[in-house]
C-alpha cells in the first residue's frame, strides 16, 4: 500500500511518498516559494537520488502537479503509474470541534474544515489548497485529512474552557484547542511500547520542544490538558512567541507604544520569546553558546526562564493528573539538549524523578529511557514522526473503507 | 539538455515565464507615497524595481526605506529578517529598461508646486509604452486625474488602470482601482488581483475626478475650513467634534496637516477646474497656510504645530479670525 503525505503551508508544500507495507518512505520533497519569485521543488529518492529544480510554481495546484509529475517520471520517480497510490492523507491544522480523529475527505469533511478557517486563518486555507488540487489531480484516490487538534479534542470542559463570557464560546467557538497533536499522539504511543504497557495505563507528560512548543498531560489514553491554546501563542516560552503572559501586559504594550491588533500579534508571536528576552536569536544552541560560551547574561536568564516554565507546567500536570510514569522529551530541542533536559528535570526528585545524567548526555536524536533504572517516574527521548502518523491513520481508514 | 522543472508537467500545459504572475513590479517616481507602496508590495514577498531620475535619488530613496522600516520594527510591526526580506526585493534604478520585464507598472510621479501632472505622466506612459511588452498592464496612481487622459498617450489604451493608495498605505485598508473609458477587463481583473495580494480590499469604480475618497474627504476639510473662519469653534473643538462624534481616527485638521496642505489644495484645485462648484474652491485660510509654507505635519506646522511628529498645540486660534 502506498501513500501519500502532503503538508501544505502558506507557500510550501512537503511531502512524502510511505510505502506502507514495507513501512518505509520511498521518497519525500519540499515545493518552496510558491507563487513567489525563485520557486522550487527539491526530491529525494530513498536510493540517495536528489533533486532541485527551479521554475515558476503559481499556487498548490501547479506544485501538486510537478510533484507527481517527478514521482511517476523515469528518471526520478518511485512509481509507474499513478494507480499505485491507495491513498492521500493531508495535515489539517485546525479541525475545531468537529473532529475527533482523522477523517475520510468528502463534502462534509471539507465544510467542516472550511468552518474552522477563521479559527487558523494562515493554516487552514492553504491545507484545503492542497485537498483540493489532489482531488482535481487524482480523482479516484481517497484522501483523509489527519488534524494537529483532534487528539486534544478528548481534554474536559474544566480544561478547555477559558474564563472569559461563555457566550463568546458559544458564538465563535474561543476555548482552547491545542496543537502538536499527532506528535504527542506518536510519541504517547511509543513510549507505551517502550514500557511495554498500554497506553490507557500510563500517567504521561510530552514535551514538544521544536521552535514551537507545546506540553501535553496524557491520561486514560488520551490528552487531559495542553499548554497550547485557541491559538499556538499560549503556554511554553517559545522561539519568538511569548507563551502565557497576563492579557493586562498586552492592552497595558498597546496603549503605550500606540500600536495596533496586527503590531501586537507580530510582536507577541515575532518578537518574543527566547529572540525577545535574549536579543540574540530564537535558535536554542546560539543562545546556549552566548550563555556558556560568551557569558551574556540576557541569554542566560533566557534559559533559566525557558527551563523554568516548563518545569511548572510539568508540576502542574503532576498534580492534575495525581502524578506522573514518564516524562516525554521530543521535537528538536526536546531530541537534542541533553543540557536542556537535564535543567528541567532538575529538582524534580521530590516527584519521582531519577535522572541519569550520564544516559542523558548520551543521547541525541534517539529513543532512549534517561531516568535511572528505578526511578518511578521515567523520563525518555523519542524522537516524533508526525507525516508517520498521517500516514498511518490514512492507511487504517482506508482499509475500514475497502 | 538540462533538466527543467517543465518536464516534469504533468498536463504538459504549463508554460514556463509569463502566465499572468505577479512577481515583479516596476514603479516609476519614488517618492514618499511611492516608497510606501514599495514597503508594502516587498512585503508580500513580491519584487519592485523603481525608476527615478538620478543614482543620487535612488541611494537616497533606498535609505529613506531603510530608515522606514526600522520605524516600522521598533513599532513592532516587522522583524529584522523580514526586513532584511523586504530591503532584499528592492532594486533602484535610472533605467528604464531596468523594468521591462516587470508583470505590472505602477506610475507615481508627483511635480512640486502648483498645475497637473499630465503633462509628464503622459511621457511617462509613451516611455514605457516603447519597451514592455504590449500586454503589461500599465496603472498610473493619482488622486484627481482621469486614467482616460493618461491612456491617450497610448497604443494600447485598454491596459491602463488607475490606482489610489491612501497614506499610510501600511495601515489603510483599500485601495480604489480605476477603470478608464477603454480599460478592458483582463487589465482591470489583473489590477485587483495585485490589491487583493497586497491584502487590500479593492475599491473598484470608473473614472471621475477625485475618485470617492478624494472628493468626500477635501469638501469635509474645506468646509471645517469655513467653520474655523466663521469664528464658530476651535480647531480643537471642531477635530474632537468629528473624532469622537463620529468615530473619525482623526479629524479635518489633522488629516489635512498629515496629507500635506499643499497637496490637499493641489487636489481642490483640480476638482474645482473639473467641476467649477463653489464646495471644491479651496478656502483662502488653506491658501494662506500654504503661502506661508506651513504645510502640515511634514513641515512641523500647519493648522497644528508639531514637535517629534506630535501635536503640541493648534497653530491658528478661532480669534485670530473672528
Amino acid at each position: 500500500m502506498k501513500i501519500i503525505v502532503i503538508n501544505c503551508g502558506s507557500s510550501s508544500i512537503k511531502y512524502q511518498l510511505f510505502d506502507m507495507t514495507k513501512n518505509e518512505v520511498i521518497a519525500k520533497g519540499l515545493v518552496d516559494k510558491i507563487g513567489l519569485h525563485g520557486s522550487y521543488i527539491k526530491h529525494e529518492r530513498n536510493d540517495g537520488d536528489k533533486v532541485r529544480l527551479e521554475g515558476e510554481i503559481v499556487d498548490h495546484q501547479i506544485g501538486i502537479e510537478y510533484m507527481l509529475g517527478i514521482l511517476i517520471s523515469k528518471k526520478r520517480g518511485s512509481i509507474k503509474s499513478f494507480d499505485e497510490i491507495d491513498a492521500v492523507g493531508h495535515r489539517v491544522v485546525h479541525g475545531g470541534e468537529k473532529f475527533q480523529s482523522s477523517a475520510l475527505i468528502d463534502e462534509n469533511v471539507m465544510a467542516g474544515i472550511k468552518n474552522c478557517v477563521d479559527l487558523a486563518p494562515l493554516h487552514n486555507p492553504p491545507n484545503m489548497k492542497g485537498i483540493y488540487a489532489m482531488q482535481s489531480l487524482l480523482p479516484n484516490v481517497p484522501q483523509v485529512a489527519t488534524f494537529d487538534t483532534a487528539f486534544h479534542q478528548t481534554m474536559p470542559d474544566y480544561a478547555y474552557m477559558y474564563a472569559i463570557p461563555y457566550s463568546l464560546y458559544t458564538k465563535y467557538g474561543i476555548r482552547r484547542y491545542g496543537f502538536h497533536g499527532s506528535s504527542h499522539r506518536f510519541v504517547s504511543n511509543r513510549a507505551a511500547k517502550m514500557l511495554n504497557t498500554y497506553l490507557k495505563k500510563l500517567r504521561l507528560i510530552t514535551c514538544h520542544l521544536g521552535n514551537g512548543a507545546s506540553i501535553t498531560a496524557i491520561k486514560d489514553g488520551g490528552s487531559l490538558d495542553t499548554s497550547m491554546g485557541l491559538t499556538p501563542v499560549e503556554g511554553l516560552i517559545m522561539g519568538t512567541r511569548t507563551g502565557d503572559l497576563d492579557l493586562g501586559v498586552l492592552t497595558y504594550i498597546m496603549s503605550k507604544e500606540e500600536i495596533g491588533v496586527q503590531a501586537a500579534n507580530t510582536l507577541i508571536n515575532k518578537h518574543s520569546g527566547m529572540l525577545g528576552i535574549t536579543g540574540v536569536s530564537s535558535d536554542m544552541r546560539e543562545i546556549e553558546k552566548a550563555a556558556f560560551e560568551d557569558n551574556n547574561d540576557r541569554a542566560s536568564l533566557g534559559l533559566k526562564m525557558y527551563h523554568y516554565r516548563i518545569k511548572k507546567y510539568i508540576g502542574a500536570y503532576m498534580a492534575a493528573m495525581g502524578g506522573a510514569d514518564a516524562i516525554v522529551f521530543t521535537g528538536g530541542i526536546g531530541e537534542n539538549a541533553p543540557d536542556s533536559r537535564e535543567e528541567i528535570c532538575q529538582g524534580l526528585e521530590f516527584a519521582g524523578v531519577e535522572f541519569d545524567n550520564e544516559k542523558n548526555e548520551a543521547t541525541r536524536g534517539t529513543e532512549a529511557i534517561i531516568s535511572k533504572d528505578n526511578s518511578p517516574v521515567k523520563v525518555m527521548v523519542i524522537p516524533t514522526n508526525e507525516e508517520l502518523v498521517i500516514a498511518e491513520d490514512t492507511a487504517r481508514i482506508i482499509k475500514e473503507i475497502k | 539538455m538540462s533538466e527543467r522543472l517543465a518536464d516534469y508537467s504533468l498536463q504538459k500545459k504549463i508554460v514556463q515565464g509569463r502566465n499572468g504572475g505577479l512577481h515583479k513590479i516596476g514603479l516609476i517616481g519614488a517618492g514618499s507615497l511611492g516608497q510606501e507602496i514599495i514597503r508594502c508590495i516587498c512585503r508580500q514577498g513580491i519584487e519592485v524595481v523603481f525608476i527615478d531620475r538620478t543614482e543620487e535619488l535612488l541611494v537616497q530613496i533606498m535609505e529613506s526605506i531603510d530608515r522606514q522600516l526600522d520605524e516600522t520594527i521598533n513599532k513592532w510591526g516587522i522583524t529584522d529578517s523580514e526586513k532584511r526580506a523586504i530591503l532584499s526585493r528592492i532594486e533602484g534604478s535610472t533605467d528604464f529598461n531596468a523594468i521591462r520585464d516587470c508583470d505590472l507598472i505602477i506610475e507615481t510621479i508627483h511635480r512640486k508646486g502648483r498645475g497637473t501632472s499630465v503633462s509628464d505622466r503622459k511621457e511617462v506612459f509613451r516611455k514605457l509604452e516603447a519597451i514592455i511588452d504590449t500586454k503589461t498592464v500599465i496603472a498610473s496612481n493619482n488622486a484627481t486625474l482621469m486614467i482616460s487622459d493618461l491612456a491617450s498617450a497610448l497604443n494600447h489604451p485598454e491596459r491602463a488602470v488607475g490606482f489610489n493608495f491612501i497614506t499610510p498605505v501600511s495601515k489603510v485598508g483599500i485601495v480604489e482601482v480605476i477603470r478608464g473609458l477603454d480599460t478592458n477587463d483582463v487589465s482591470f481583473d489583473f489590477a485587483i488581483r495585485f490589491i487583493k495580494m497586497l491584502d487590500k480590499r479593492p475599491i473598484t469604480l470608473n473614472e471621475s475626478i477625485g475618485n470617492i475618497s478624494t472628493r468626500l474627504i477635501v469638501t469635509l476639510i474645506n468646509e471645517a475650513c469655513e467653520v474655523l473662519m466663521e469664528g464658530v469653534a476651535s480647531i480643537n473643538c471642531i477635530d474632537d467634534t468629528m473624532k469622537l462624534g463620529y468615530g473619525l481616527q482623526l479629524g479635518p485638521f489633522e488629516l489635512a496637516d498629515r496629507v500635506g496642505l499643499d497637496k490637499v489644495q493641489k487636489w481642490m484645485d483640480n476638482l474645482y477646474f473639473e467641476y467649477s462648484e463653489q464646495k471644491f474652491k479651496p478656502s483662502p485660510i488653506l491658501k494662506r497656510l500654504v503661502r506661508a509654507n506651513h504645510l502640515g505635519r511634514k513641515v512641523g506646522k500647519g493648522f497644528y504645530k508639531y514637535e517629534k511628529n506630535k501635536i503640541i498645540s493648534q497653530a491658528i486660534t478661532t480669534t485670530d479670525y473672528i
